[in-house]
């Protein structure tokens, strides 16, 4: 079942009590937050408007942090985006790449909402929207969560004509679906929050085309390099009627040049240079007043 | 002398030849009897150091570099031991240019003059690499120092390691600036780079294997059976610009050649 939240930003009376309630329930370290609210006062003296900014992890569906997450530690299950903490490696691709800037690091491991899976799992909810006072967070399947964002942005339109429901089609359909009531834009969310290019195109085609072909290079190798090798061997004994050892140091050239080239002269040798070599001849080891001195 | 005589000295020689000669501490010569078989130097201790350095450091990139490619692995990177080990590494791998403009000013520039010089020869051999790939050498156009294949592994070895460091140095450094955009091509071509730098080195150690040419690395020095086979031209090169005539003197000691006397400067080919 896919499921997601609603964020009811009309509702929303800025109390922190979601902050507060996942900060204890999740057992969060100091410092480190989940959600952040902060007010929002747009216009000018004397017609302002308030209202409170609520910044948290939208559980994209084309989430950035899952494609550029290199270990598999973020991952998405049931429409959300959750964390193997014990999988991350540090390497903060995701805290750059998130268009909402919702990662962050804590002891050397990226952190963020999991959606209170362990929770949910066991039969509760998410400790955000079992705290709110102002009924301004839901959690549910989400097709009934979009269904509940458009009637709450049916029945505010009147006095927020801008109204809308944010996060039905962002980032491939958001996990959090937003009831902005002014443009969202001006809200502080991003109009497209998508995938990098270059991150999609690495996970989606060249990652597994590039694991293919270095598989198939390396057994490829191991196979042709075999029968390769045979072919060479084949070739120095052709030429020179051994194995023509080198790195073997034992096959070729052992007890001085006598007979180390018998092959020579009828070899397919272009060069002429090892064919032209006549047995003796060949293998110039030194000479006994060499060996002498 | 007796010929037991002669085995019994060549054997003592050639022991603590190849050791001395492996690990570059005695005055290396351009030709070398080694274990009975004449050879030539191909490799200078600097040069075959700094692969070493190369090999070593890759090697331990890759290792450490694969956790975050390969979810199955991607353990092996909790805790982020394996960055700090990834980028000690790459520290060593960085090290590779400096280091052999250091250690060997003109075998640098020799390996960048070459892998981008690419004669009618050259273009012949690349037509028929196939052949050369399955094990047949000996009906290849005829190479220099190294042949087309070579050429063009290193050039683009040059190429791609120049992307893979840059865009290493980027996640590195500067990551926590980029846009997410950025991040995301830093990223893609760091991984597109060493994936075809690893490939490259697939094909590196094939070769090597198919044409047993390990020996040569380890010890500086390729059989002149082999460099004859392989590499005619430079064979050509290295008797001119060495003074050794390979095939007409067979008892040539390169005690006896002048310009062997200045080691360290290694064959002038």
């Amino acid at each position: 079942m896919r499921s997601a939240f609603l964020l009811d930003l009309a509702q929303c009376i800025g109390c922190e009590a979601c902050t507060i309630a996942c900060r204890v329930g999740n057992e969060l370290p100091q410092g480190v937050r989940y959600i952040q609210i902060s007010e929002r006062i747009r216009g000018e003296f004397p017609d302002l408007v308030g209202g409170f900014d609520n910044h948290r992890c939208y559980h994209c569906t084309d989430a950035a942090c899952v494609n550029v997450c290199p270990s598999g530690a973020l991952f998405q299950e049931d429409g959300l985006t959750r964390v193997n903490w014990d999988a991350c490696t540090g390497c903060e691709y995701c805290v750059s790449s998130c268009p909402y800037d919702v990662p962050v690091m804590n002891d050397g491991v990226a952190t963020k909402c999991d959606g209170c899976r362990d929770t949910v799992n066991a039969g509760g909810t998410p400790w955000c929207v079992e705290t709110c006072p102002s009924d301004a967070l839901q959690f549910g399947p989400r097709e009934e969560i979009v269904a509940e964002a458009h009637r709450r942005v049916d029945r505010i339109r009147d006095k927020y004509p801008e109204a809308q429901v944010y996060g039905e089609s962002q980032a491939g359909g958001l996990g959090v679906l937003v009831v902005s009531p002014e443009d969202p834009a001006r809200m502080g969310l991003p109009a497209a929050p998508e995938v990098p290019t270059a991150a999609a195109v690495w996970q989606e085609a060249v990652k597994p085309a590039s694991f293919f072909v270095t598989t198939l290079a390396a057994v490829g190798a191991g196979v042709l390099g075999v029968i390769a090798r045979r072919n060479h061997l084949r070739e120095l004994a052709h030429l020179h009627g051994d194995g023509g050892g080198e790195e073997s140091g034992g096959e070729h050239g052992h007890g001085g040049g006598d007979g180390a080239l018998p092959g020579g002269g009828d070899g397919p040798d272009p060069h002429g240079a090892a064919a032209a070599e006549g047995p003796g001849s060949a293998d110039p080891v030194r000479t006994d007043d060499e060996v002498e001195r | 002398m007796t010929e037991t005589t002669v085995e019994r000295e060549q054997t003592t020689e050639e022991t603590v030849d190849r050791r001395a000669l492996v690990l570059g501490k005695r005055t290396l010569r351009p030709v070398e009897v080694i274990e009975g078989e004449v050879k030539l130097q191909r490799y200078r201790p600097g040069q075959r150091y700094v692969h070493l350095l190369m090999a070593v450091s890759f090697t331990v990139l890759f290792l450490t570099g694969l956790p975050l490619l390969w979810e199955p692995l991607s353990f092996l990177a909790e805790g982020g031991y394996t960055r700090i080990i990834h980028r000690v590494a790459a520290v060593g791998f960085l090290a590779v240019p400096p280091l052999y403009l250091l250690v060997d000013r003109e075998g640098a520039k020799e390996l960048l003059r070459d892998s981008f010089t690419y004669d009618r020869d050259d273009v012949r051999w690349l037509l028929n690499m196939g052949r050369y790939a399955l094990g047949s050498a000996s009906q290849m156009p005829p190479a220099g120092r190294l042949n087309a294949g070579q050429k063009l592994h290193h050039a683009l070895v040059l190429i791609l390691a120049a992307g893979v460091v840059g865009s290493g140095l980027t996640l590195w450094i500067v990551a926590g600036d980029l846009t997410d955009a950025q991040l995301a091509w830093s990223v893609l071509v760091h991984n597109l780079t060493a994936g075809a730098l690893v490939l490259l080195t697939i094909g590196h150690v094939y070769f090597t294997l198919v044409y047993r040419a390990v020996d040569r690395m380890h010890t500086g020095y390729i059989s002149k059976h082999a460099a004859e086979l392989e590499y005619p031209k430079w064979v050509e090169e290295f008797e001119q610009a060495n003074g050794v005539s390979l095939n007409d003197a067979p008892g040539q000691s390169p005690d006896e050649d002048p310009s062997a006397a200045d080691d360290d400067e290694g064959p002038r080919a």
